[in-house]
């Protein structure tokens, strides 16, 4: 077996600086979220409100620091689930095996970012909304992208044959990727959501509440990217163990 | 010149005529699909014993309905490709010279056909055990509209993902993974629609358009889709 130079061993050394802006914007993001951004009233509920049988108040709330962080990482996850119907659009197409892994290890990175989203929205909810759970529309939608997140490693799980395997983990890739306009969307749908929209060109976000969000999802989609490059190529040094180990045994 | 070859519809006309002979001969699917759908109807009654009299059972039925189709197709889609499998049917049916797409329309056909039969069954039983002490509502026969929309995605959805999951391990649970949570938007349209069509209240019309808007969308975005990605999965 001859040893190949990869078009993109660049990418990978790139992973480390990347990494390592991530955690320095983040952490910037942190604490300026703390030190400048001014204290807002809880979520989108102005006045006294009824969510899920409980009187959420509009009290200053410190547990809105909560969003410079979710907020960023949910983006993050839906950005990753959109490189794995890429990839898996591609492995149909060319049908090389090196777009199945990629479209792989972006679902895994996803989950990682989508459980995050889950834990932070958890605490968000317990002290903004003051409940443990609510059908509230993205919610609903985002658990049940996790689902759909978590069918696929299953999916993956159930086959044996690899090309099997590549092809049923990329077409449900592809569909399960519908539910993330639809969760992304559903706020700007149903009126009667309680996530705002944030998104838009009068958020109602001053600058110095703009600022740390902003450098905290820069600093997110750093971290997923060199997450990404990092478990890559554990992947392709693991597969080409393997060969070299049946290379061995003949 | 082309005399001899059967038309694309012809195809799909023999290929829905083999599934319904079949069905025909071992009534295998109907009665499955039917006795566990008469069996869902029996622990919705256990599950609803001991409610209150006063106890607005409107308010929920929308739900239990669809609870009943979601469970019961999920059953029949099993069960739809386990014996194309068995006699080695598929391969046949794939080294003949025809379109893929023909085999997803002609099984997806097949699968609606065999549950709007058990929804014709199950429905009125339903109505019969739960309803007939509460007045319907005069809109009562808007819950055609997501029933039909429903069920149209529940089959389309349903064909491929049992095409994926028939060659995998553990596929009836499998199946059940990637099915439910990948129709839960279209679940949710049809459950809304089918609640205030059966409750009628005057502001029906709100609630019912967007949903109804919701189920078609999800139903055309996803057969074209699973229409689409259809010949990948079968041919691999």
């Amino acid at each position: 077996m001859t040893e190949k130079k990869h078009p993109l061993r660049g990418l990978d050394s790139a992973a480390v600086v990347l990494l390592a802006i991530g955690a320095v914007l983040t952490t910037v993001a942190f604490v300026l979220s703390f030190v400048s951004a001014p204290l807002v009233y809880g979520a989108a509920v102005d006045a006294p409100a009824l969510i899920g049988g409980q009187m959420v108040t509009n009290k200053l709330l410190l547990s809105q620091k909560i969003f410079y962080f979710h907020m960023p990482v949910a983006v993050t996850s839906f950005v990753a689930l959109l490189f794995t119907a890429i990839f898996g659009a591609l492995f149909l197409v060319r049908r090389e095996r090196r777009y199945d892994l990629r479209a792989k290890v972006a679902t895994e990175i996803a989950l990682v970012f989508i459980l995050m989203t889950m834990v932070s929205g958890e605490f968000w909810e317990r002290f903004e909304w003051g409940v443990w759970w609510t059908w509230e529309p993205r919610l609903t939608t985002y658990f049940i992208l996790m689902l759909l997140v978590i069918g696929y490693f299953i999916l993956r799980g159930a086959v044996d044959d690899p090309e099997r395997r590549a092809v049923f983990a990329s077409v449900f890739g592809i569909i399960a990727f519908i539910d993330v306009p639809i969760c992304f969307l559903v706020t700007r749908l149903v009126p009667t959501s309680v996530h705002p929209v944030i998104l838009r060109t009068d958020s109602g976000l001053g600058p110095m509440m703009l600022l740390p969000l902003m450098l905290s999802l820069v600093g997110m989609f750093c971290i997923a990217f060199g997450l990404y490059r990092f478990r890559l190529r554990e992947q392709r040094l693991r597969e080409r163990l393997e060969a070299l180990k049946e290379g061995l045994e003949d | 010149m082309n005399s001899t070859r059967p038309s694309t519809f012809t195809q799909y006309r023999t290929l829905l005529a083999k599934d319904i002979r079949r069905e025909f001969r071992t009534r295998e699917m109907l009665t499955a699909m039917g006795i566990y759908a008469v069996l869902m109807l029996v622990v919705f009654g256990a599950a609803l014993a001991t409610t209150v009299a006063a106890f607005d059972i409107l308010q929920m039925s929308g739900g239990l309905i669809w609870a009943l189709i979601v469970f019961t197709s999920l059953l029949g889609l099993t069960r739809s490709f386990s014996y194309e499998k068995e006699e080695g049917a598929l391969e046949a049916l794939l080294l003949a010279p025809l379109d893929r797409s023909v085999i997803f329309l002609s099984k997806a056909s097949s699968n609606l056909l065999f549950l709007a039969v058990v929804e014709l069954i199950a429905l009125p039983l339903f109505y019969f055990f739960f309803l007939t002490g509460s007045g319907l509502a005069p809109t009562f026969w808007m819950t055609l509209g997501p029933l039909i929309v429903g069920t149209v995605g529940i089959a389309g959805i349903g064909t491929l993902l049992a095409t994926i999951t028939m060659g995998t391990r553990g596929k009836d649970v499998l199946l059940a993974v990637l099915f439910i949570p990948l129709i839960f938007p279209l679940l949710y349209a049809c459950v809304c629609a089918t609640t205030v069509a059966l409750l009628g209240s005057e502001m029906i019309m709100d609630t019912y358009v967007p949903s109804m808007a919701l189920a078609i969308g999800y139903d055309v975005v996803m057969i074209l889709v699973s229409w689409l990605l259809y010949d990948f999965v079968v041919s691999v």
